[in-house]
């Protein structure tokens, strides 16, 4: 990969394009396109661009039930009556809530981890919000924990560990069929695949 | 001699990484090449049918595009050899697989074949996936992991006055490289207590093959010996923490905690 950079006379130009650069899936060419876009934008664009920014690191909590972001506590899904109470679905992010309630296939709750058991780069269990599941299936309201990792192996490392850890409570533990492709992400896959996926999992 | 710019190789997926908007940057152990870090482009679209190819502890043979010199390969086309389906669908086998490629990452080498560690690494993947007796398997790939990457300790001589070990009581460090007797001991060195059973099992293991190690029983504390000696040393080589030892660790305890 090359880094060389478009020459720019400003320090203020060069540390923005470093900024834009940290932001996940953004090289060195698109943090550039994206700095002039902004060199370019007018000063009352750019200033809601900076507000949207700040309100998102102002507002924006853990929902303390699912661990979903939310600016209400709970977050509107846990706090929705019509939501099945039986059925957490436990996921690795909040994008992959979005992916899923795009389906209509889940009436039930989440669990968002925010991440998964990486044990090459030194991130455990205890790294994730996985210990607040467990009291949550303690009430004797859930029947079912549906898990939504997404099929790699350390997201199956993950679905596995969860499993173990539930073992001996009585609760019925399930899983995403194969139909998603190995190595994928939940986030992109499209509604018909995740849909049937999620409609035929089966039990662990 | 000009190298021909596309070329075939079959190889171990150690990791893979996230690069650039749908890129994938993926870390393997080829058998002719050692180490090689590789790039996918667009592996992580919904289209691509190659991302499943690339998952860790996957055995493929790829065909792959020589970049500029300094620069990184392509992967072109991808196919899975073996993909060692009984030991990722138990947690416990899948953290010990992960722990090795975490190992051979480590010690592997870019531009630098070894097809002795290629091997190793194979042979013990195929073990763990039909086999319960991992605590062996895993010392015996610690060992021979030493050996084959040159950091073989001694265990047959004192490593300062070369005298021929009798039996009876001795040292270790690595720092030295292997075993010392007890009036050997250099000023400054991390030395362990070495048991003549543990340098006993320690020598077994480095002549036995993997079916004959997994037949020898070692009682408990004598584990613990050896897994503590071999952790030293791997430490020493690689001069940074294990990170997948952890979670081994972690799910032994849960395991005995009777979670
Ligand atoms: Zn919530
Ligand atoms: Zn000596």
């Amino acid at each position: 990969m090359s880094t060389e950079r478009i020459p720019s006379a400003s320090p203020s130009v060069s540390r923005l394009i470093d900024e834009l650069n940290k932001l996940p899936g953004v090289g060195p060419k698109s943090a550039q396109r994206l700095a002039y876009y902004v060199i370019r934008l007018p000063a009352e664009e750019a200033h809601s661009l900076v507000e949207a920014i700040m309100a998102v690191k102002e507002k924006i909590i853990f929902c303390s039930v699912c661990q979903n972001m939310t600016d209400t506590d709970p977050c509107p899904i846990c706090d929705d009556s019509r939501r099945d109470r039986s059925q957490i679905c436990v996921v690795e992010e909040p994008l992959d809530v979005l992916a899923l309630e795009r389906t209509h296939c889940h009436r039930g709750l989440y669990h968002v981890l925010h991440g998964v058991i990486s044990p090459m780069n030194g991130i455990g269990p205890e790294d994730l919000r996985m210990k607040e599941l467990l009291p949550r299936l303690e009430d004797g309201l859930v029947q079912e924990v549906i898990i939504a990792t997404n099929p790699t192996l350390e997201g199956e490392a993950t679905a596995m560990y969860i499993q173990r850890q539930i073992a001996n409570l009585k609760v019925k533990v399930t899983h995403l069929a194969r139909g998603l492709p190995v190595g994928g992400d939940l986030e992109y896959a499209d509604e018909l695949t995740l849909s049937r996926a999620f409609r035929s999992r089966s039990e662990l | 001699m000009v190298k021909p710019r596309v070329y075939r190789s079959q190889a171990l997926v150690l990791k893979s990484a996230p690069m650039g908007e749908a890129g994938l940057l993926v870390t393997l152990y080829t058998r002719d090449a050692g180490k090689l870090k590789a790039v996918v482009r667009g592996a992580r679209r919904p289209t691509s049918k190659m991302v499943g190819h690339l998952e860790p502890l996957n055995m493929v043979e790829m065909s792959l595009a020589r970049s500029r010199p300094g620069g990184i390969d392509t992967i072109t086309q991808i196919q899975i050899l073996e993909s060692f389906s009984s030991l990722k669908a138990d947690l416990d086998a899948v953290s010990r697989g992960i722990y090795l490629a975490e190992l051979v990452d480590g010690f592997g080498a870019e531009g630098s074949p070894n097809q002795e560690l290629y091997s190793l690494l194979v042979e013990t993947l195929q073990f763990l996936n039909g086999s319960s007796d991992a605590d062996s398997t895993l010392r015996y790939f610690e060992l021979h992991l030493l050996k084959c990457s040159g950091f073989m300790p001694q265990l047959y001589r004192c490593v300062e006055c070369r005298e021929e070990l009798s039996p009876g009581k001795h040292l270790f460090s690595p720092d030295v490289g292997g075993t010392l007797c007890l009036k050997c001991t250099p000023p400054g060195a991390r030395v362990m207590r070495l048991s003549v059973q543990t340098l006993k099992v320690l020598r077994f293991i480095d002549r036995a093959s993997l079916e004959e190690l997994s037949m020898l029983r070692i009682n408990a504390g004598l584990a613990v010996e050896i897994k503590n000696l071999l952790s030293v040393a791997l430490k020493y080589w690689l001069d940074r923490e294990i990170h997948s030892k952890t979670f081994i660790e972690h799910l032994e305890h849960s395991q005995k905690a009777g979670v």
